[in-house]
């Protein structure tokens, strides 16, 4: 049964070519190559508090060479401060973002499948912490614990992650589970877990690709906003942490821009990059974004 | 030679073969907030063992509906409010879904209406093909592929089918698959619900042989719903005639379409357009009371020709008027008691 495949009017019309979502893909590789290569390259030993001269400008602006991006006030290089910080963002968009999908999508599927008290009980759960206000419930629980480490930060985090995931999936399952091929499953004699997860979780591929990547990028903003009011863990240097101290330390006013803006800009680079992969796989998804109709 | 027993509502085969599937005084009603729609209503009737009864009828009498309670698949607001359905002797009405899984495909299994919501879309067709066998037993997975493979040749589907998503099919491609399903694990009924309603004729034709031989091969008794009468005349055994709910009338094909005894039957078969004469078509007349509020007596009195004062006070019951052959009509069992009497019905 050998046929030749049949070639596409244009080598190009490959979905997965997509230029928004390779420029986002390739962007986002960049930034966690940078991070995680880094190490090898510099010293990370220097992101340590008094390693280095303090106040020195990059490099282009009369600095050393041994510090290319400068210095900060408590004496710390900037380039290793980078290398270690983007790391721990990306860790915690991660152990956040996925946590709570999959939390969402196990509590969305029970609610939407099962109905009944079960559904109740998760709808309402969800309903009620979609109504209060993360960042303050955020600080509030910051200032109670002291973050030793990213992953409690990204686990907090994943606790309000979960009900945005769970009300989507749910109403998914609703509709999923009136189909004519869910339906031939239940009379075939599959057990509603396999419904669920063989079935229908296939199914909602296209929006969980599409959703994560956004709950990643979210759970980075989150992180970083708690950072940056002082309340994340202040050992290991962050993106968030970066801001705070370039904020604590009047950076602004004193005209020290290496200080604030780099941390910026890797986030900005970051959302950017998110945004166009989110774009972009809602384009491999969906033929009529891709504008094949023209 | 059967006798006209007007008083026996019993529904006795009076031949010898396995009754599979017996379906006694099923009700099935549809909760709404102004009062319950009875879909189903008192509906009795047996399935022999390989014999292809035909379940026929205007939209929304209830033939779906009547299947899906044999699948108890009834969705809510839909209920089964009465009745039995034994499969070959069990009553399988309100055991629980843990039991009813052992029934399900392996005695009962379904040939849905339009294939092509019946196959995951992203999913496929080996490991839908493999997920039912899987649910039911524990199956060697170097046997599998054999397995799947002989039962694409059985329906007349080419290997390649193995390996690709259901898109990739066409519809009458996907209607086969829909049929190999429902026979990997050899169940003693199919119900087959409109098999071939979303195909053109051609497709049409050769899903109707495909099930056919199918039947034959396998010694299936099946349960073919639709309401294509020439098609049913052609592929079914036995027809059961369901009108507002109830069954009017059940009995072999040829009997019925050559001597159709119910006035509603009559109806159904003259207007049924004939390529031999040139005739007007009987139109139907007449609409079917609301199901809400069933009359009392007869429920196709408001559209019969013959309508009487005593229709509309006592429901008439199933009389037997042949053999296997049965009818809800006081005045047709008599005329057919008449006919019999003089010597011209068992023709």
């Amino acid at each position: 049964m050998e046929q030749k495949k049949v070639r596409r009017w244009n080598t190009w019309d490959n979905p997965w070519l997509n230029t928004k979502f390779l420029i986002g893909i390739s962007i986002v590789i960049l930034v966690v190559l940078f991070g995680l290569l880094g190490r090898i390259f510099w010293n990370v030993e220097l992101a340590y508090v008094g390693s280095s001269p303090l106040n020195l400008p990059p490099v282009w602006q009369g600095g050393v060479p041994e510090h290319p991006l400068g210095t900060e006030s408590n004496g710390r290089d900037m380039l290793a401060q980078l290398i270690v910080a983007i790391p721990s963002s990306f860790k915690v968009g991660l152990i956040a973002a996925s946590v709570g999908m999959t939390a969402g999508l196990v509590l969305g599927s029970l609610a939407g499948y099962f109905g009944g008290w079960v559904d109740a009980v998760i709808r309402t759960l969800a309903d009620a912490v979609v109504t209060i206000p993360t960042l303050a419930v955020l600080i509030v629980i910051a200032a109670f614990f002291t973050m030793r480490d990213t992953t409690s930060m990204a686990l907090i985090l994943a606790m309000f992650a979960w009900p945005g995931p769970t009300r989507i999936v749910r109403s998914q399952v609703l509709s999923l589970r009136e189909r004519g091929y869910i339906r031939m499953a239940v009379l075939s004699g599959e057990r509603p877990f396999g419904l669920m997860f063989r079935e229908m979780l296939p199914n909602m591929l296209p929006w969980i690709a599409a959703s994560i990547t956004g709950n990643i990028s979210g759970a980075i903003l989150g992180a970083t906003s708690l950072e940056a009011l002082g309340l994340g863990p202040t050992r290991v240097p962050s993106l968030g942490t970066i801001i705070n101290q370039a904020q604590t330390s009047s950076a602004l006013i004193r005209g020290m821009v290496w200080w604030w803006f780099p941390p910026i800009l890797v986030l900005m680079i970051i959302f950017t990059s998110f945004f166009l992969i989110t774009t972009g796989l809602d384009e491999i998804a969906n033929p009529r974004l891709r504008g094949l109709n023209k | 030679m059967s006798t006209i027993n007007t008083e026996n509502l019993i529904l006795d085969a009076p031949t010898d073969a396995k009754k599979v599937l017996e379906v006694e005084n099923l009700r099935v009603q549809y909760d709404t907030p102004r009062g319950a729609v009875r879909a189903a209503d008192d509906v009795s009737f047996y399935l022999k063992e390989k014999e292809i009864l035909g379940l026929v009828g205007e939209s929304g009498c209830g033939k779906t509906t009547t299947a899906m309670a044999i699948l108890q698949m009834v969705q809510s607001p839909g209920r089964i409010v009465g009745g039995q359905i034994r499969i070959n002797g069990r009553n399988i009405v309100g055991i629980p879904e843990s039991e009813l899984r052992k029934y399900r495909w392996t005695e009962l299994s379904l040939i849905p209406q339009g294939a092509m919501n019946s196959l995951n879309p992203v999913i496929k067709i080996k490991e839908q093909m493999a997920d039912a066998i899987r649910a039911h037993e524990n199956i060697k997975k170097k046997d599998l592929k054999p397995r799947i493979l002989k039962l694409f040749n059985d329906v007349g589907l080419p290997e390649r089918v193995y390996n690709m998503y259901p898109h990739e099919l066409s519809g009458g491609m996907k209607q086969r698959v829909c049929i190999a399903m429902s026979i990997v694990l050899n169940p003693s009924v199919i119900i087959a619900d409109e098999p071939t309603s979303a195909l053109d004729v051609v497709v049409q034709r050769v899903v109707a042989q495909t099930i056919l031989e199918v039947k034959e091969r396998l010694g299936v008794s099946m349960i073919m719903i639709g309401h294509d009468m020439g098609l049913q005349a052609q592929m079914v055994d036995r027809v059961a005639v369901m009108y507002a709910g109830r069954l009017v009338e059940i009995g072999p094909v040829m009997k019925m379409f050559k001597n159709p005894t119910h006035p509603y039957t009559q109806l159904l078969i003259e207007a049924i357009p004939s390529i031999k004469e040139k005739k007007p078509l009987k139109v139907t007349e007449g609409l079917t009371h609301d199901l809400r509020n069933t009359p009392e007596g007869c429920i196709y009195q408001f559209r019969c020709e013959h309508v009487e004062d005593s229709c509309c006070n006592e429901p008439p019951r199933m009389y037997q008027v042949g053999i296997d052959h049965f009818v809800s009509c006081r005045h047709a069992a008599e005329r057919a008691r008449s006919m019999e009497l003089l010597g011209g019905y068992h023709g």
